[in-house]
């Protein structure tokens, strides 16, 4: 499926993930976050390559921050059963460890598609007009690291056909080679970034005001989709000061019910919300289907 | 009013202790003018290139003085400067500075402060002119070598330049990226009036199309005028810098004639036809030795039998079943186009990359047989494309010394006769990195003749090399193979190859196609052959290098 959300403006695929992962980890009302596990693993396993084998990860994970838990938080009521000498697993600590690993792996798989959403040059765009400097470093360590890490492989390779390999010979022999390898690679860079510098210089870098391109616009359809989040935030934000995310699980379970408004309110603003990415991509084909019946 | 006036320019750097780098240069260059340099590596091009920008130029002591545009160079800002004078330099992976083709662009742009409307247009305007649109929103570490470089010129034509300055664009290019890149500079110039002044080895490519030709020796202009005259002064002064004229311009001079110097291959054809008309042609072709036929090869020093490699499992097959076999102390030259898989036959020959299919012997014994220790000590060894990658250490004599093991170091003797070979030995001291294209190439070759292979893989050796370099190395090769030596080589240089080889394979799409001798090899192509063929190929049978042709016409006349 295309990922139509992430062609929208850098700040509102950065407002998305900001609110998705803030409310991640502080609402820990059951209902708030079946809506954050489902909806997160919705877009994740629209954008992912390796669907089946994330989700079992995620599963072990859950599985094991879940039962651990109780091991070291012993408080609540209904007790389960007794290990070593008296120490007691609740099942107050169970649903606590449940609610905690729901978190943790919804966090997690928000990151996931953050990481496949917010590209380099979308962060740098964000952050670039506050710091220019530390933006346009930024900028070039993205070019540097790759780049040095391939000379170090052509450095090996170049050497091991001069039988100066790394992985034979005795332990003193593969260190020396190793730093051989470290100090090629460092006169490489200073020479590299010599040039890199004059090239800099050269086409007027500290000539003095400097100004930050992009190739993003704004347009109608992002302030469309800032407005609708905004009420949805603010929207959130008012039922959980009202206590409808209230939620407390040890020594006693107390969740804010059903019956209360804001809860099923929040619970619905919240929905709308994370499923914003989802639904962007979903309509898109839609239309695309529609516009290809009409033909 | 001249573009450019250097009035009696002398540089001297402080290590040079009292020896000038730059003496007595004058020179006037028009606006719109295409401006070509040339001279042997350390004959100054760079350094004088240089003080054309003021930010690049070296420290040292400086005198005379340079007027851009009727005013003196260092009365211009670092602002007028920077979008006045592009400068495009030889390395084209250094000199980008941000991970995307389209920051690239607008680098410039941003240094100077311009709006981001105006930086929109201008960047749309350079990748529509340069045919960009296609790779813009690009990592830049997924380009070809070509591809950056026209980058590297896209990004400076953005801060619309009256002048750019190119020093050797293109030695890093293999020949058909670099022919690229020089009618883009070509077209540049003649569409924009920009002023261009560029060094270069491969006058080939940018000889005909220059209005000035300069000639630098040790730091002095010994010839500054249009291209044929400067052939003209070549020819007369017997001036080693005669070997870098282009094939026309080298045969016209072989042959006692009374025409127009030929600057191209059209006009050496024509040149050829004229000389000719109403000439019987009595001998056509030169002579030349066997055919080569593999079934002859007793025991190869190599021989590859179908293999098959890719990187990844899922990654497209980069060898298809190659089969080759390589006769003993020979020069066996494979060439082809870029991305064909050539470099990666060469890692397979020596292990880096194991095919999952076929077969490997080295010497009569299989690959896999050999102990890394045994195979990279007085058996086979190979000098990598970049002759940087090999340099560990503070001076040339120190790299050298890391190949002896440490109870060795009484074999120092070893070290003199190996730099008396590669013609190093006054360079012994100095910085690897501070040497010219040329001598690192030889440095790295010594470097590896210290494991006394007796096969010599080389990929791509004369990239980046001028003629004269060229000429030293294939005499080193030449001794190399007196001594047993087997050398396979992995190349772009037609030329080389054609002059220098024993064996010419052509290597596509994962295999070799055919292998011959050179003469029977490049005599059958017609569009990958060398300049020579290509302009004689409608009067002689065989003649591929200059000699050839130069031969056959005195023959014949």
């Amino acid at each position: 499926m295309k990922n139509t959300f992430s062609a929208y403006h850098p700040f509102i695929n950065l407002l998305f993930y900001i609110g998705a992962m803030v409310f991640g980890m502080i609402l820990m009302h059951p209902a708030f976050l079946l809506c954050s596990v489902a909806l997160a693993f919705a877009y994740y396993m629209a954008l992912a390559n390796q669907k089946s084998k994330y989700l079992f990860r995620m599963l072990v994970l859950f599985l094991v921050v879940a039962f651990t838990n109780p091991f070291f938080n012993h408080s609540g009521e209904k007790i389960l059963f007794i290990y070593m000498n008296g120490r007691v697993y609740t099942l107050e600590a169970l649903c606590y460890g449940m609610v905690l690993a729901a978190m943790f792996i919804t966090v997690i798989t928000w990151f996931a598609s953050y990481n496949i959403v917010m590209t380099s040059d979308k962060f740098l765009y964000c952050f670039g007009r506050l710091l220019p400097a530390v933006s346009l470093l930024l900028t070039m360590v993205f070019r540097f690291v790759p780049a040095y890490k391939r000379q170090i492989g052509q450095i090996a390779s170049a050497r091991k056909c001069i039988g100066k390999s790394t992985e034979n010979g005795t332990a003193l022999q593969k260190a020396e080679h190793g730093m051989a390898v470290l100090s090629a690679l460092a006169s490489w860079a200073f020479e590299g970034g010599i040039v890199a510098a004059d090239s800099m210089r050269s086409r007027g870098f500290g000539s003095g005001g400097r100004t930050s391109f992009s190739v993003y616009r704004w347009e109608s359809r992002d302030r469309g989709l800032l407005f609708l989040m905004l009420v949805l935030i603010f929207g959130i934000i008012g039922c959980v000061a009202k206590g409808g995310a209230y939620a407390a699980y040890t020594p006693k379970i107390v969740l804010a019910g059903i019956d209360n408004r804001y809860t099923w309110m929040g619970v619905i603003f919240y929905g709308i919300f994370l499923s914003i990415p989802t639904v962007v991509n979903l309509a898109e084909e839609c239309k695309w289907l529609i516009l290809k019946s009409k033909i | 009013m001249a573009h450019f006036e250097i009035k009696d320019l002398g540089f001297e750097y402080p290590t040079s202790m009292g020896k000038p780098t730059l003496e007595g240069i004058n020179l006037t260059i028009e606006r719109g003018e295409y401006v070509t340099f040339c001279g042997r590596s350390g004959s100054g091009k760079t350094t004088l290139l240089r003080h054309l920008k003021s930010v690049l130029a070296p420290h040292g002591k400086l005198s005379g003085e340079i007027l851009f545009s009727g005013k003196p160079l260092e009365d211009a800002s670092l602002r007028e400067q920077s979008f006045k004078i592009g400068y495009v330099m030889q390395n084209p992976d250094n000199q980008i500075v941000t991970d995307k083709v389209w920051h690239e662009l607008a680098f410039g742009l941003e240094s100077l402060g311009y709006d981001q409307k105006t930086i929109r247009l201008r960047v749309a305007e350079m990748a529509s002119y340069f045919g960009i649109q296609g790779w813009f929103y690009k990592d830049v570490a997924e380009l070809s070598g070509g591809q950056k470089q026209l980058l590297n010129l896209a990004s400076i034509m953005a801060m619309q330049p009256e002048v750019l300055i190119l020093d050797e664009p293109t030695s890093q290019l293999d020949p058909i990226a670099a022919a690229d890149f020089l009618n883009t500079v070509k077209k540049i110039n003649r569409e924009l009036r920009t002023t261009i002044i560029i060094t270069e080895h491969r006058l080939e490519d940018i000889f005909y199309a220059s209005d000035k030709v300069v000639v630098l020796e040790e730091g002095r202009i010994i010839a500054a005028d249009n291209p044929r005259k400067v052939g003209e002064f070549l020819k007369d002064e017997k001036h080693f810098m005669f070997a870098a004229m282009p094939t026309p311009v080298q045969v016209y001079y072989g042959v006692p004639n009374e025409e127009i110097c030929p600057l191209t291959v059209r006009e050496g054809g024509e040149w050829l036809d004229k000389i000719f008309v109403e000439k019987e042609v009595k001998v056509s072709a030169v002579d030349e030795a066997n055919a080569f036929c593999e079934e002859d090869i007793a025991q190869p020093a190599v021989e590859l039998k179908e293999v098959w490699f890719r990187y990844e499992k899922n990654a497209p097959d980069i060898l298809k079943g190659v089969s080759l076999k390589v006769p003993k102390a020979e020069l066996f030259a494979v060439v082809g186009g870029n991305g064909t898989g050539k470099s990666t036959m060469l890692k397979s020959i020596c292990g880096i990359c194991r095919g999952y299919r076929g077969k490997v012997w080295i010497n009569g014994k299989r690959l896999e047989k050999y102990k890394a220790a045994e195979l990279f000590y007085e058996n086979l060894a190979m000098l990598p494309q970049d002759p940087q990658s090999l340099f560990v250490k503070k001076t040339v004599k120190e790299d050298l010394q890391e190949m002896l093991a440490r109870k060795e170091q009484d074999r120092a003797e070893e070290i003199t006769k190996v730099a008396e070979i590669c013609e190093i030995t006054h360079l012994l001291e100095r910085h690897p990195y501070d040497l010219s294209g040329g001598e690192q190439q030889r440095v790295a070759l010594a470097k590896v003749l210290l494991t006394k292979p007796k096969i010599l893989l080389l990929d791509e050796p004369t990239k980046g090399i001028d003629n004269f370099f060229k000429l030293k190395f294939a005499e080193i090769l030449d001794k190399l193979k007196k001594q047993g030596i087997t050398i396979i080589m992995v190349s772009h240089d037609v030329e080389f190859c054609a002059k220098y080889a024993d064996t010419v394979s052509m290597f596509f799409d994962g295999g070799i196609i055919t292998t011959n001798t050179p003469h029977k090899f490049f005599s059958k192509n017609s569009f990958y052959t060398t300049a020579a063929n290509r302009m004689s190929r409608h009067i002689f049978e065989n003649a591929i290098t200059n000699e050839d042709v130069i031969y056959l016409c005195q023959k014949n006349l």
